[in-house]
């Protein structure tokens, strides 16, 4: 069992972290979009993994739910969206490298500071491995968090609101997970959030400052 | 106990059958629809308290009459707004949109389950954000999309909340965790307080209640009455239940402080009107989660009188801003003036909802306060409770201070968009007037 969590866990969970700095070193929103399918493509498989570690069918259920309603609609969905003119490709006004390097500092920063003083006396659920495993879903947290704050594009910030949500169906994996009645509204709500987002992006691409919002 | 299920599960369905209806018969069928809620939450009193699939007891059953009443006058109010408007959505994708909003909020509130509560409440972010842009303009636009990620990003922050619940209580039924009595452990401390961060959010707790003033003062006026009347109250009494778990004292109560102070300030300097109703609102919801925070019997029954006082006045608050709007096209404070000579009756209900929204006797939202303070005052909180009296003067002289200007002074031409619309502000303003004298009637015979 523990040759299979070193094995498989870990290293998918690091790739999933991988995913998450590929998407915050973005700038073409088609990239972007395929960048999240990888990611919850790999939290499904995730899902399978630990329910094979667990022998627990709901892990394999949470997984197909994960794979159809993230992986393939919610990036249908977008990739629908993406503008056929070039001009409106890319995230524009954007320092990538420079908000890339701000990122790492405040997300290594904010991971450690959380996992030491409340995460680390956190017991798992067995088999899973040691709290350590926990900066995973705190990353990716984070991670999400960061490019809705950092991007001004509309697609930017609907992925990193997906990706904020599959940081907690993450945590919820290797912590204990909830019953699957309530994880199935929780996609389907995140599901019915973006296709109300996508329709936001036909009207409005990017997001600036406006002087009847100020105060 | 059938009776009273059956009594829930009909109001979750009334408003998504009245737009059925609607398709067919016109939009009489939204407003008879809207008035039958109100007719079964007000049976639903006479019910016991339920612990089934459904969670209600009285003060999950003061919030069900709020969203109904706020519901029913929303809607007739909508009826006549949108009259002769030419609409960013269709007429009825927004009547179906606002009927599955206040379902959605009726299930918040409703559901025996701390997991599908939030689901209700990420339910009625996706179901209220295209209402925001009925008005079709560009700032509209930026503050729907400003309400949907910044609203989503947090109460998805609170969802980790319900997920710790969960690891540390094995189950996410609402009446065994509440029956079972406070449990402190330091794993529930941390969900509490991270929910006090996520639905917060969507309570409008200060520095997390950026989307609040945007989405209030760009939403059409019987949005914005939804929003600040009820849809605020309803995550605040998630954020309570979530409380009841491992109530944190302190850290609700100077959350509360610390949001009232800020929206004080930030009303005093705002030159539009929707948004300085905003944030009033702000200051009333964490005014209400300090009487939650502190419980007792003067925390909870301030606490719920400000809230349903509030709900009432605020709508007519928003009621009227809409009818200036709709008679002058301005939204900017120092633009309207003299309107009472030519709006009488909107300046009737201008000056009463204002009034009422900032704690002025004799309306149910002055008695909430003083109950609030009560508490504050029989637990020794006396130095927010400073803090708080401070603010709220100063709110208090902000918002009158504006709304007098518009009133009195100056002159102008413009006349009241018919009749209905007027009337709802003036009802709207008159009902605190009247639950205030209740409460007072009520609090006389138990001395």
């Amino acid at each position: 069992m523990n040759a299979l969590i070193e094995v498989l866990i870990y290293p998918i969970s690091s790739f999933i972290l991988i995913s998450a700095f590929y998407l915050q070193a973005q700038e073409f929103v088609r990239s972007m979009v395929i960048g999240q399918m990888i990611q919850s493509a790999l939290l499904g498989f995730l899902s399978f993994v630990i329910g094979f570690a667990e022998s627990d069918y709901d892990f394999f259920i949470l997984g197909v739910l994960i794979v159809v309603l993230r992986a393939f609609l919610v990036t249908y969905m977008l990739e629908r969206r993406v503008p056929r003119e070039k001009i409106h490709l890319h995230e524009k006004k954007v320092d990538v490298a420079f908000t890339f390097l701000v990122n790492l500092i405040l997300v290594v920063t904010a991971v450690f500071l959380i996992y030491f003083l409340i995460f680390r006396s956190i017991h798992l659920v067995p088999d899973i491995g040691s709290s350590t495993i926990f900066i995973f879903p705190l990353t990716l947290f984070f991670q999400g968090l960061f490019l809705i704050a950092s991007r001004k594009t509309t697609f930017a910030q609907i992925i990193g609101y997906v990706e904020e949500e599959n940081a907690l169906v993450l945590f919820a994996m290797f912590l204990l997970p909830i019953p699957l009645i309530i994880e199935a509204s929780v996609f389907l709500d995140v599901l019915a959030l973006v296709v109300v987002s996508s329709i936001v992006v036909i009207e409005k691409f990017a997001h600036e400052k406006m002087e009847d919002l100020v105060g | 106990m059938i009776a009273q299920t059956l009594l829930a599960l009909l109001i979750l369905f009334i408003p998504v059958a009245s737009y059925a209806a609607y398709c067919f018969a016109g939009k009489s069928s939204l407003i008879v629809g809207g008035g039958l809620n109100v007719a079964v939450a007000g049976l639903m009193y006479f019910g016991p308290d339920l612990s089934g699939i459904f969670y209600i007891d009285f003060t999950t059953w003061v919030f069900v009459i709020m969203v109904a009443s706020v519901h029913f006058l929303s809607v007739t109010y909508a009826t006549k707004y949108f009259h002769g408007t030419d609409l960013g959505i269709r007429e009825n994708t927004f009547y179906l949109l606002m009927s599955l909003f206040t379902t959605s909020m009726f299930f918040s509130l409703e559901i025996n389950n701390f997991g599908l509560m939030w689901v209700g409440i990420e339910a009625t972010t996706i179901s209220s954000s295209l209402l925001l842009i009925a008005e079709k303009t560009e700032t509209s636009l930026e503050a729907t999309w400003r309400y949907l990620v910044l609203v989503s990003a947090g109460v998805t922050f609170a969802f980790l909340s319900i997920i710790l619940i969960f690891y540390s209580l094995g189950t996410l039924d609402v009446s065994s965790i509440i029956s079972h009595g406070p449990e402190a452990s330091p794993v529930l401390a941390l969900a509490v307080t991270i929910a006090l961060m996520g639905f917060g959010t969507k309570v409008g707790i200060f520095p997390v209640h950026t989307w609040l003033p945007d989405a209030h003062s760009e939403s059409p006026a019987p949005v914005s009455a939804m929003f600040s009347g009820v849809l605020l109250p309803t995550a605040l009494y998630v954020l309570y239940r979530v409380y009841e778990i491992d109530p944190l004292t302190p850290l609700y109560l100077w959350a509360g402080v610390v949001s009232i102070a800020a929206a004080s300030i930030f009303l005093g300097y705002q030159t539009r009107y929707k948004r300085m109703f905003a944030y009033s609102t702000m200051e009333n919801m964490n005014l209400a989660l300090i009487g939650f925070a502190i419980g007792g019997t003067a925390g909870i029954t301030g606490a719920l009188l400000l809230l349903i006082s509030h709900s009432f006045a605020k709508a007519g608050a928003f009621y009227t801003s809409g009818s200036i709007f709709k008679a002058s096209g301005l939204k900017k404070i120092s633009e309207i003036k003299g309107l009472w000579k030519s709006m009488p009756a909107s300046s009737a209900s201008l000056l009463m909802s204002s009034l009422a929204v900032t704690g002025a006797p004799p309306f149910g939202t002055f008695f909430g306060e003083f109950l609030i303070f009560y508490g504050l005052l029989s637990m020794h909180y006396y130095f927010p409770l400073a803090i708080i009296a401070f603010f709220l003067v100063t709110a208090f002289i902000a918002v009158n201070h504006n709304v007098s200007g518009m009133l009195f002074d100056g002159e102008s031409s413009y006349s009241e968009p018919g009749k209905v619309m007027p009337f709802l502000g003036i009802l709207s303003s008159a009902i605190p007037v009247l639950i205030g004298l209740v409460f007072v009637v009520v609090y006389l015979e138990t001395l």
